[in-house]
């Protein structure tokens, strides 16, 4: 299911009633440093303030906006901040959050099916990514398949493995026939 | 030691450049695989630790080779659809070693493992994983430690589906020999049609052969009804009884699974299994099934008959049938898919009518009707569009179908014609071919039809019986010993948990509980307060160490005898739809109305009940919900106090109350809780102050232990917990 585009029933109400969040705080983007100290070890620093070592970078949502709401956590996973868009900070900050973001998030692009074989609501997928050739089992795909637009797909196998298909309609014609099959 | 499952076989190549770093004299005490070449890409890459060092060897060429001196740590960290072994070094940059999901159970142990040696211990690894691979066909399990489908599918469902019949042999056996002889029966009747043009209406025959035949006829068509009325009888008799077995074990099934199961499953879609796939399966049972056995025999006495009379004849009318037959498999695979999508845009639906009927009431305070009836519509528009083309797919395959079916008849005629014309074909026997004919292509064209009902049967009967085969709790265990009177003792000895392999929300919990100790469990939600109470109740069992009860382990005990001796009072008191005099002796359906009464005084409830109209009779509905919340909770507390646990859980039962009601709950709990055995999840730390020892959960630890006084002594997390909550009640105070 796609998630709800609330921004434009927003518009239809200009009074909206404030609301003051005061944790986490307010950081100025431009005090953000984001860089690998110790080595390997992410550290994100607002400059004059404070450093956090260990700290984790989540996407507030993976699947519709993932390049927004980048969120950094602590050592405790308690939020320190987040940025809007990974655009908001600079060329070397960018590749090492992409990098780290990469580096949590193991969803592999389906690019091809060399077959879907179905048994008893099982079906056993074989098929090739853009992280290599991956066979896996997906146990009811009704339920285990969540629909991200109109063509887009994420098939959660049974070890919670994530595939996706970003557009069905891009798929050559074998590997949509096998798809269509199960679905 | 014993080889273990963290010794994995490995390719010549790599097995030499483990001898070539670690030499003869250092043994493999962890040699596995990852299927993760790197964080980008799948592949293999293989972890190997000796008493000495740690290798990653894939094969490239980077090998990496650390001594055990250098580790400073080594943790498992979960990602998001897999994870990350993170080797921390005294200097230099760590070392991660990726792995998919399917893979986080053993790495989650390899991590533990690795950390132990390095602390100069020994490994202690589990000596086998959960099977992910079938014994027999290697194949991989849609659950692990499940059943294999591909195995499960020799032992048959069409046979498993006729056991059902077994206790009504005498009777299913009487209806196949009445389905084979009503069916030989209709084969009769062209065969006198024939005899009655050849012999008396082309011939100058006379009377009494005409009243011979039609007398013949009349004679069949009395045994074939009678036969068929028997039949009937006697089918829906033993399909019904049949299917009312099945569903009961079905139900029984879905009773005795674990929680686990419906962890991971939609409560709508298991419902819709109860009734969409039985109903499935019933129709086959009772409506489709006979034909089968009818059918095949017509057809098959019809083939004989047909060559017996004409043999070239028959080759004409066999002509359309290949092309049906090819026609049909090739359109075969798609009517199945479409049906596939059908049912599942089907079980769309009714979730989604179950929710928004359900949550009518959010529905309406948010004012969504409207959009909850388009969200309707999309799922219906989707599921008549799929609806729309099955149809239409099953109408072109039925059309084409015919079609070559009706080829046959023009064979037949003109063949037929042309042998009559030269004297070798009677008129007769022509007439009794195209009478044969149809008679033929009927249950031919049915058999493609019913085979559509079959699949659909079947694939119902298969998902049924998923249930049934799923591991229930092992309620029947023989083994288990026998434990009819708890004293109330219960030890956490070392015990961890996680709901997902991996990702540990308890950890190292030490904590021993006297019989008849109040113990409140404190922390910040999602710490782990009711997982650790699920431990009790053995809803799921530890993944290390072990929680044991009067000095035995939990998982050798009867299940029975040990969820009968705890009681649970939840924040959401469940009531069953029923009387109140009911629901509160649902954990003791023998009890006197006495006892029902003086439970019920106990959780003061007596007098809320009396104020009702029919009082102990009064129908609470579906959950409960003509009460209000103090008043199904008072219920819930009566039905503890009844059932007489000798553990009793409290997961937040007074809170969301107002306080004259939490006043008559409080005393009512305190009653309940004397002499037994008591944990209690509170939100509001004041309520727990009655319990002996209070237990301070945080990052899934036990983090302070002690009473009241003492935690408050201490200025620890407990402290500041209760400073907050004090300080936030104080805020709502004065703004009220």
């Amino acid at each position: 299911m796609v998630p709800d585009n609330t921004q434009e029933e927003d518009k239809g109400l200009n009074t909206i009633t404030p609301i003051t969040v005061t944790h986490p705080e307010q950081v100025d983007i431009n005090a953000l440093r984001v860089f690998h100290e110790p080595a390997r070890m992410l550290r994100l620093t607002i400059e004059d303030d404070r450093s956090y070592t260990r700290i984790k970078i989540v996407r507030a949502a993976p699947l519709s906006h993932p390049d927004r709401y980048i969120c950094f956590l602590d050592a405790k996973d308690e939020e320190i901040c987040m940025i809007d868009s990974i655009e908001q900070v600079d060329e070397a900050a960018r590749a090492l959050i992409r990098e780290e973001l990469d580096r949590r998030y193991l969803t592999a692009l389906i690019e091809r099916v060399t077959s879907i074989r179905n048994e008893f609501g099982t079906s056993y997928w074989d098929v090739e990514t853009d992280r290599g050739q991956r066979e896996f089992v997906v146990q009811n795909v009704a339920e285990n398949a969540q629909w991200l637009g109109d063509h887009r797909l994420l098939i959660v196998d049974v070890d919670g493995n994530r595939f996706e298909i970003a557009n069905l309609e891009a798929l050559d014609k074998r590997s949509l026939a096998a798809v269509e099959q199960v679905l | 030691m014993t080889v273990s499952a963290f010794i994995e076989n490995m390719p010549d190549e790599i097995a030499s450049k483990v001898r070539a770093s670690a030499g003869a004299k250092e043994r493999a005490l962890i040699q596995v695989a990852t299927d993760m070449a790197g964080r980008a890409s799948f592949g293999k890459r293989f972890l190997v630790v000796t008493d000495q060092r740690l290798l990653l060897l894939d094969s490239a060429t980077d090998d990496v080779d650390i001594p055990l001196t250098q580790i400073e740590q080594v943790r498992s960290d979960a990602l998001i659809g897999g994870g990350c072994l993170e080797i921390e070094l005294r200097d230099g940059a760590p070392v991660r070693v990726y792995y998919s999901n399917s893979l986080t159970p053993k790495f989650a142990e390899v991590a533990e493992g690795i950390e132990l040696l390095i602390q100069g211990e020994d490994p202690n690894l589990p000596l086998e994983l959960d099977r992910t691979h079938c014994a027999q066909c290697s194949r991989l399990l849609p659950e692990k430690g499940g059943i294999c489908p591909g195995c499960i599918r020799k032992r048959d469902t069409l046979k498993r589906l006729l056991s059902y019949m077994i206790p009504y042999k005498a009777r299913a056996l009487l209806l196949v020999g009445l389905t084979l002889v009503t069916a030989l029966i209709e084969l009769v009747p062209p065969y006198i049609a024939k005899h009655i043009i050849d012999d008396v209406l082309t011939k100058d025959g006379d009377l009494g052969l005409l009243y011979l035949y039609v007398g013949l006829l009349l004679g069949l068509a009395v045994i074939r009804w009678i036969g068929n009325v028997v039949r009937r009888w006697l089918n829906t008799w033993v399909g019904f009884r049949a299917m009312a077995d099945l569903r009961a074990d079905l139900f029984r099934s879905m009773q005795f699974l674990p929680l686990r199961f419906y962890d991971k499953r939609k409560v709508g879609s298991l419902i819709s299994r109860m009734n969409n796939d039985s109903d499935q399966v019933e129709g086959y049972l009772i409506f489709d099934a006979p034909f089968v056995l009818s059918n095949a025999t017509m057809i098959v006495g019809i083939l004989t008959l047909l060559f017996y009379m004409n043999w070239q004849l028959t080759l004409y009318v066999l002509l359309p049938v290949p092309p049906i037959l090819i026609g049909s498999s090739l359109i075969w695979n798609r009517l199945q898919g479409y049906w596939r999508r059908w049912s599942a845009r089907w079980a769309r639906l009714s979730t989604h009518l179950n929710e928004s009927i359900g949550g009518i009431r959010v529905v309406k305070a948010f004012a969504q009707e409207t959009r909850e009836g388009e969200r309707f519509n999309r799922r219906n528009h989707a599921l008549r569009d799929v609806s729309v083309s099955a149809e239409r797919s099953w109408l072109v395959f039925f059309m084409v179908t015919n079609f070559f079916m009706s080829f046959g008849a023009f064979f037949v005629w003109y063949f037929g014609g042309v042998q009559i014309l030269d004297g070798q074909l009677k008129l007769g026997e022509l007439m009794a071919f195209i009478s044969y004919l149809w008679m033929l292509y009927q249950p031919l064209k049915w058999f493609g039809d019913f085979y559509s009902f079959m699949v659909r049967a079947f694939a119902g009967a298969e998902r049924i019986f998923e249930v049934i085969d799923a591991q229930s709790e092992p309620f029947e265990d023989s083994q288990a010993t026998p434990i009819p009177q708890i004293r109330g003792r219960v030890h956490f000895r070392k015990a961890a948990f996680g709901y997902d392999p991996g990702k540990t929300v308890l950890r190292d919990i030490d904590l021993e509980v006297r019989p008849g100790e109040m113990i409140g469990l404190v922390g910040r939600s999602g710490v782990g307060k009711s997982t650790l109470i699920n431990l009790i109740t053995r809803f799921y069992d530890t993944s290390r160490g072990s929680v044991e009860i009067d000095g035995k382990d939990i998982r050798s005990l009867r299940l029975e005898d040990l969820r009968s001796q705890i009681g649970l009072v939840a924040q959401q008191s469940f009531l069953f739809n029923g009387t109140i005099a009911e629901n509160i002796a649902y954990g003791k359906p023998d009890a006197s109305f006495e006892e029902v009464l003086r439970a019920a005084r106990a959780a003061n409830a007596h007098e809320f009940i009396i104020g009702k109209n029919d009082g102990y009779d009064m129908v609470v509905g579906e959950q409960g919900n003509k009460l209000s919340g103090g008043e199904k909770q008072r219920i819930a507390i009566a039905r503890a106090i009844l059932h007489d646990p000798k553990i009793l859980i409290l997961d937040e039962a007074t809170s969301s109350l107002d306080t004259p009601t939490e006043k008559k709950i409080q005393e009512a709990i305190t009653r309940l809780v004397t002499g037994r055995t008591t944990f209690a999840i509170a939100h509001r730390l004041s309520t727990l102050r009655s319990a002996d020892r209070l237990v301070v959960l945080e990052a899934g630890k036990i983090a302070e232990v002690g009473t009241h006084e003492e935690l408050m002594a201490r200025e620890g997390i407990f402290y500041d917990l209760l400073q907050t909550q004090q300080a936030t009640s104080a805020v709502m105070a004065t703004e009220h």
